[in-house]
C-alpha cells in the first residue's frame, strides 16, 4: 500500500516505531567532518524525519547497526564469563537501495559462511528496512552497473517531494499505522536511478585467470599512491572483517573484556601471524586483494558480486584512488589475458 | 537462538612436555572427535586468543604444541602450572587419513610444522599395515630446536625417518641440510601414485613441493597445511582469506591443486 | 612641490626614492580577495602608475610610480576596493587610512587548506573591524594550525588555530593512525593503551592530525563551532632584538583574543615612550620596561577565559640582542 504523509504524519509514525525499535538513519553531525567546519554524515539513532539526512550520501553506512564498530562479546570477571547485552533488540534501518543490497552480503558472511555468528544474528533478528529512494545518482555511484539500483524487498520505502513524504509499505502489520497518519492513499513506487555518471565494466569471474591478474603490474602504482589508511574499508557497506581484542581494565586488572573491532585489509597488521610473519606488505598487493575480494573472489564463492557500487570508497579516499577505475582496469586486463 | 561459537570452554592442562625453552606441548582435557591438522583457538582471558593446531589426540585429551611468540602464548607459559586454558574449536578440516591409506606416504615437515602432522605420522607409524610405507623428513634450524625427539625415535621403528638440521653437527640421529636436499634421496616404488604431506615455513613448502613434482609426484597427491592469522576460526573475520578461500573453514589443509593458485 | 609627508603616510601612500612619485598601498585584511580587486589594482597600475605592482610581505599590493598630484584620483579609484573589502574608513572617498597598526595577515586557512582549524580570513576581518584604524604600531597575524605557515610568532600577536580533539571509543577500530601521525608529524601526544589511543592533554598542541587521519570519525572536532587558539605574544623582527613570540594562552577563544588586543592598545597608550622615533615603539620593548606582570594585569582586564584555557606564566623571550653583542 502507498501513502502520502505530511511531516507531522510521518513523525507520528516514527514516534510509534520508536516505541518498539531503535531507528537508524543517515544523520548530519555538524562540525564532525575530517576537516574543520565540515559536517559528517553517518548513521545515528533518530527520532524524527528532520534528523534524517535525505539529501546527501553518508560517508559511513548502516552497517554499524548490525556490526558495531567496536562490540564487546563478553566480560571477564575473576572466574566468570558474562555475555554482553546487545546494542538493540529491534531496529528499523533507513537506507538506500545499494545499502539494502549490501545486507545480503553481510548475511552471507555472517550467517552462511561457516557457523552462524551469534552476535550478528542477535542484532539482525529483529531488523526492518525502510528503503530511501534515490532520485539522482551521486558522483561516484555505480549501482546500475552492479545491478543494485533497484530492490523490491523492503518493509517500507520513503521518498520526499515538495515537503510531502511518499511511502510504499510492504510490511502488512504497518499498514494501519501509516493509514492513520496519511494524507492520501495512492500507489507509490520508490524512486531509483537508472543511469550513473560513473560506469564500471566487470571482469568475467568464470574465465578470469586469477594468477595472471594477481601477478600483473597493474597493482604496482598503488604501492606508492595508497597510504594504507583503511578509509575505504571503514566506509564500505560490505566489508565484514574484524579483529578480536582482549582487554584488562587498567583500573582493575582482574576484570576485562573480549571484544571485536572492525578490521581493514588495507591497514598494517591485518595478516600478522604470531612470531612475526605477515603477508601483502606492499600496499599494491592490499589494493589487489581488496579489489579481487569485492569483484571476483566473493562471486566465485557465493555466486554474486560483493561490491554494491555505492562508491563510498572513492568518496573518502584522501589520495583520490578510484576503486571503480581499478575495476575497469582489471576488466580490461582480464579480457586481454583471455585473447592471448 | 544459535549456539554462541565465541564462548570458550575451560579445559584442564593434564600434562606439559617441554621440547625447547619456547615450545611446549600441552595435553588438554577434551572429549570429542578431532582430526589431526585441525586447530583450537586457545585463550587466556584478558590476553587474547591464538590459533593452535592439534598435534596429537587420544581418549579424553588433545595435545597442542604452543610456541612462545606473542602476548597470549607468553601468558600461557608464565602462568600455566596446575591450571586450565580456555579453548574453542576444533576448527578447520584437518587431514583426511583415508587419502593416504594403502599408499606410499611421505611427510615432510619443517620446524613447528611437525606439530600439525604429528597426529598423521603417529597414526600410520602405529598402524604400519595401513600404508604401503611411511617416510618422514623432519627439518629444524638447529639441534636445540628439535621437537618430538622421543616420538621421532618411536617412528623410526616402523618407518624411514630422516631428521635433519640446517646447521650443527651430524650424528647417528641427525643429518645436516635443508629438508629439500633429502627429498630426492628418497626411493619410491611408484612416485606417480605416492602421496605427500608438506607442512612448514612458506619457502620450505614451496621448494619441497617443487622437488616432489620434479620427482614425478602428481599435483593431486600432495597436501599442504597453511598457517594464517585465524582470528575467529569460523569464516567471519576475514584475516585468513586468500583468493576465494577462508583458510579457517576450507583449510588449513589443502590439496596442492588448490593451494598452488592461492596467492596472498 | 609642497607635500605633507606625515599626512601622506597616514593616507597609505609612501615617500619613494623617486622624487615626485609615490606608491599606493592597498591592504587586503586576511589576504583573501575577490579576483575583481586584482583587476582594479591592475587598472590603477596601468592608468596612473608605471604598470607594475609589488605583492607586499603583509598581504597587500603596492602600486608604484604614481605622481603625487594624482593622489585624490587614486583615492577615488580605491573606493570600490575598500568597499568590497569592508575596510573601516573614517571618511568615505579619501582612500585607505594607514597608520601604525599593520595589515592583519593570515595564511590561506580552512577555505582551502585541509589542515587549517578555522577560517583565518574571517577571523582576521573580525579583528580588523575591532581595531582599525589605529596609530599604534601593532602587528597581528593568524595561522590555521601549528604548522604556522603565516609565521605568526614573528608578530606582536600570533594567533594559531587549535583543534580540541574529542574521542569516541565506540567508533575506534584500533588502526593506530592517530598515534602514528601524532608521533611522526606532531608531538607524540598519543599513546596506545589497551589497543586504544590515550591523549596526553598537556602535550597536545591541537594540530588535528588525529582527527584528519581517523578513518571512522572516532576522533572529531567535537559537537560545536567552539573554536580555540594558541595566542603568542611579542615576537618581532627589526634591528635591535628580533625574537619569536612566546605562548601566552592556549585553548583561548576568539572573544578573549580580541579583548586582549584591545586592552593592549590601552596599555601601550599609557606606557609608550613619548619620544619614540615616529611615535613608533614595538610593544615588546614597552613590556621589557614595565615587566610582564604589569602587562598581564592590563591584558586580562575584563577577559573571561573559556573553560580549558591555559595561561602560561612566567614568560621569557629570547632572540638575538645586537645591543649586547661583543666581538
Amino acid at each position: 500500500m502507498g501513502y502520502r504523509l505530511s511531516k507531522d504524519g510521518l513523525n507520528a509514525v516514527l514516534a510509534e516505531f520508536s516505541r518498539h525499535y531503535k531507528l537508524y538513519a543517515p544523520h548530519r553531525f555538524p562540525y564532525q567532518g575530517e576537516h574543520s567546519d565540515t559536517d559528517s554524515i553517518r548513521y545515528a539513532e533518530v527520532k524524527t524525519v528532520d534528523e534524517i539526512e535525505l539529501g546527501e550520501k553518508s560517508s559511513h553506512t548502516f552497517k554499524e547497526a548490525l556490526i558495531p564498530i567496536s562490540e564487546t562479546l563478553f566480560f571477564f570477571t575473576e572466574d566468570n564469563i558474562k555475555e554482553s547485552d546487545p546494542v538493540h533488540t529491534g531496529a528499523i534501518i533507513f537506507l538506500r537501495s545499494c545499502d539494502l543490497h549490501a545486507v545480503k552480503r553481510l548475511d552471507e558472511i555472517y550467517l552462511n559462511n561457516g557457523a552462524d555468528d551469534y552476535y550478528y544474528k542477535r542484532l539482525r533478528n529483529n531488523v526492518k528496512f525502510v528503503l530511501l529512494g534515490c532520485s539522482s545518482p551521486f558522483e561516484n555511484c555505480f549501482c546500475v552497473d552492479m545491478g543494485t539500483n533497484i530492490i523490491n524487498e523492503y518493509d517500507a520505502s520513503l521518498d520526499v517531494r515538495d515537503g510531502q513524504y511518499y511511502v510504499d509499505c510492504k510490511a502488512s502489520d504497518w499498514n494501519s499505522l501509516f493509514q492513520n497518519h496519511a494524507e492520501e492513499i495512492l500507489d507509490v513506487v520508490p524512486s531509483h536511478v537508472d543511469k550513473t555518471p560513473t560506469r564500471v565494466s566487470l571482469p568475467d569471474t568464470n574465465t578470469i585467470d586469477t594468477v595472471t591478474v594477481i601477478k600483473s603490474s597493474m597493482w604496482d602504482e598503488y604501492d606508492s599512491r595508497c597510504i594504507a589508511c583503511g578509509r575505504c574499508n571503514c566506509s564500505c557497506p560490505t566489508c565484514t572483517c574484524f579483529t578480536m581484542q582482549d582487554i584488562f581494565y587498567t583500573d582493575n586488572g582482574r576484570v576485562g573484556e573480549r571484544r571485536r573491532v572492525w578490521a581493514s585489509c588495507m591497514v598494517d597488521k591485518f595478516t600478522d601471524v604470531a612470531g612475526g610473519g605477515s603477508y601483502r606488505n606492499r600496499y599494491g598487493e592490499r589494493m589487489r586483494f581488496k579489489v579481487l575480494h569485492k569483484v571476483v573472489d566473493f562471486k566465485q564463492r557465493f555466486g554474486y558480486q560483493m561490491c554494491v557500487g555505492c562508491g563510498r570508497c572513492d568518496d573518502v579516499c584522501p589520495e583520490y584512488i578510484s576503486f571503480s577505475h581499478a575495476v575497469n582496469k582489471l576488466s580490461k586486463l582480464s579480457k586481454e589475458g583471455r585473447k592471448q | 537462538m544459535s549456539l554462541n561459537e565465541y564462548v570458550p570452554f575451560l579445559s584442564k592442562i593434564l600434562s606439559v612436555q617441554k621440547h625447547t625453552d619456547i615450545e611446549y606441548t600441552f595435553r588438554m582435557a577434551y572429549e570429542g572427535s578431532v582430526n589431526p591438522g585441525q586447530f583450537f583457538e586457545v585463550s587466556v582471558p584478558k590476553f587474547g586468543e591464538a590459533p593452535i593446531s592439534i598435534c596429537g589426540y587420544g581418549d579424553g585429551y588433545v595435545e597442542l604444541t604452543i610456541r612462545r611468540v606473542g602476548k597470549v602464548t607468553n601468558e600461557i607459559f608464565e602462568h600455566y602450572e596446575g591450571d586450565s586454558l580456555f579453548l574453542r574449536g576444533p576448527y578447520g578440516n584437518g587431514f583426511d587419513l583415508d587419502e593416504y591409506r594403502g599408499k606410499e606416504l611421505v611427510v615432510i615437515a619443517g620446524g613447528t610444522g611437525l606439530a600439525p602432522v604429528r597426529g598423521v605420522i603417529d597414526y600410520f607409524a602405529s598402524n604400519p599395515d595401513q600404508v604401503k610405507n611411511l617416510k618422514v623428513i623432519a627439518g629444524f634450524k638447529s639441534p636445540s630446536d628439535i621437537l618430538f625427539f622421543e616420538d621421532i625415535a618411536r617412528w623410526k621403528k616402523t618407518s624411514q625417518v630422516i631428521l635433519t638440521v640446517d646447521c650443527g653437527e651430524a650424528d647417528f640421529e641427525c643429518h645436516i641440510g635443508f629438508v629439500t636436499e633429502h627429498i630426492s634421496k628418497l626411493k619410491f616404488a611408484d612416485e606417480s601414485n605416492a602421496v605427500a604431506i608438506v607442512v612448514g615455513p612458506p619457502a620450505m613448502m614451496r621448494f619441497s613441493t617443487l622437488e616432489l613434482l620434479k620427482m614425478g609426484f602428481e599435483e593431486e597427491n600432495i597436501w599442504i597445511s597453511l598457517e594464517r592469522r585465524m582470528c575467529c576460526g569460523i569464516g567471519k573475520c576475514g584475516h585468513c582469506k586468500i583468493n576465494d578461500v577462508y583458510v579457517c573453514v576450507d583449510g588449513p589443509v589443502f590439496n596442492y591443486t588448490k593451494a598452488k593458485n592461492l596467492i596472498d | 612641490m609642497d607635500i605633507n609627508t606625515k599626512n601622506l603616510k597616514k593616507n597609505a601612500f609612501r615617500v619613494t626614492k623617486v622624487r615626485g612619485y609615490t606608491a599606493s598601498r592597498v591592504r587586503i585584511p586576511g589576504g583573501h580577495l575577490n579576483a575583481e580587486i586584482l583587476e582594479k589594482v591592475a587598472d590603477i597600475a596601468r592608468k596612473y602608475g608605471n604598470g607594475t605592482v609589488h605583492i607586499t610581505s603583509r598581504q597587500g599590493f603596492e602600486i608604484p610610480g604614481i605622481p603625487f598630484e594624482l593622489i585624490p584620483k587614486i583615492n577615488e579609484e580605491l573606493q570600490p576596493i575598500i568597499d568590497m573589502l569592508e575596510i573601516n574608513q573614517p571618511v568615505r572617498g579619501e582612500g585607505y587610512s594607514a597608520s601604525g597598526t599593520r595589515n592583519i595577515v593570515a595564511c590561506i586557512g580552512n577555505r582551502v587548506c585541509p589542515y587549517a582549524c578555522y577560517d583565518t580570513t574571517a577571523f582576521a576581518k573580525r579583528i580588523e573591524k575591532a581595531v582599525f584604524p589605529h596609530d599604534l604600531h601593532f602587528k597581528i597575524a593568524l595561522t590555521g594550525c601549528p604548522n604556522d605557515c603565516a609565521k605568526v610568532r614573528m608578530h606582536d600577536f600570533g594567533i594559531m588555530g587549535m583543534t580540541m580533539p574529542v574521542y569516541d571509543p565506540s567508533r575506534c577500530v584500533s588502526c593506530g593512525a592517530c598515534e602514528k601521525y601524532c608521533r611522526r608529524k606532531s608531538v607524540q601526544a598519543i599513546e596506545m593503551v589497551n589497543e586504544r589511543p590515550v591523549r596526553n592533554e598537556e602535550k597536545c598542541i591541537g594540530c588535528g592530525e588525529c582527527v584528519l587521519n581517523c578513518p571512522t570519525r572516532a576522533w572529531t572536532r567535537g559537537e560545536g563551532a567552539d573554536k580555540r587558539y594558541r595566542l603568542t605574544l611579542f615576537g618581532r623582527t627589526g634591528k635591535r632584538n628580533p625574537r619569536l613570540g612566546e605562548d601566552f594562552i592556549k585553548w583561548v577563544d576568539e572573544d578573549s583574543i580580541i579583548k586582549i588586543i584591545l586592552n593592549t592598545y590601552d596599555y601601550v597608550a599609557k606606557y609608550i615612550d613619548k619620544d619614540a622615533p615616529g611615535g613608533k615603539e614595538h610593544i615588546g620593548y614597552i613590556v621589557d620596561r614595565t615587566g610582564f606582570e604589569e602587562y598581564k594585569k592590563w591584558a586580562l582586564k575584563g577577559v573571561n577565559l573559556p573553560p580549558g584555557a591555559v595561561v602560561y606564566n612566567p614568560l621569557y623571550w629570547k632572540g638575538i640582542k645586537y645591543t649586547e653583542m661583543t666581538l
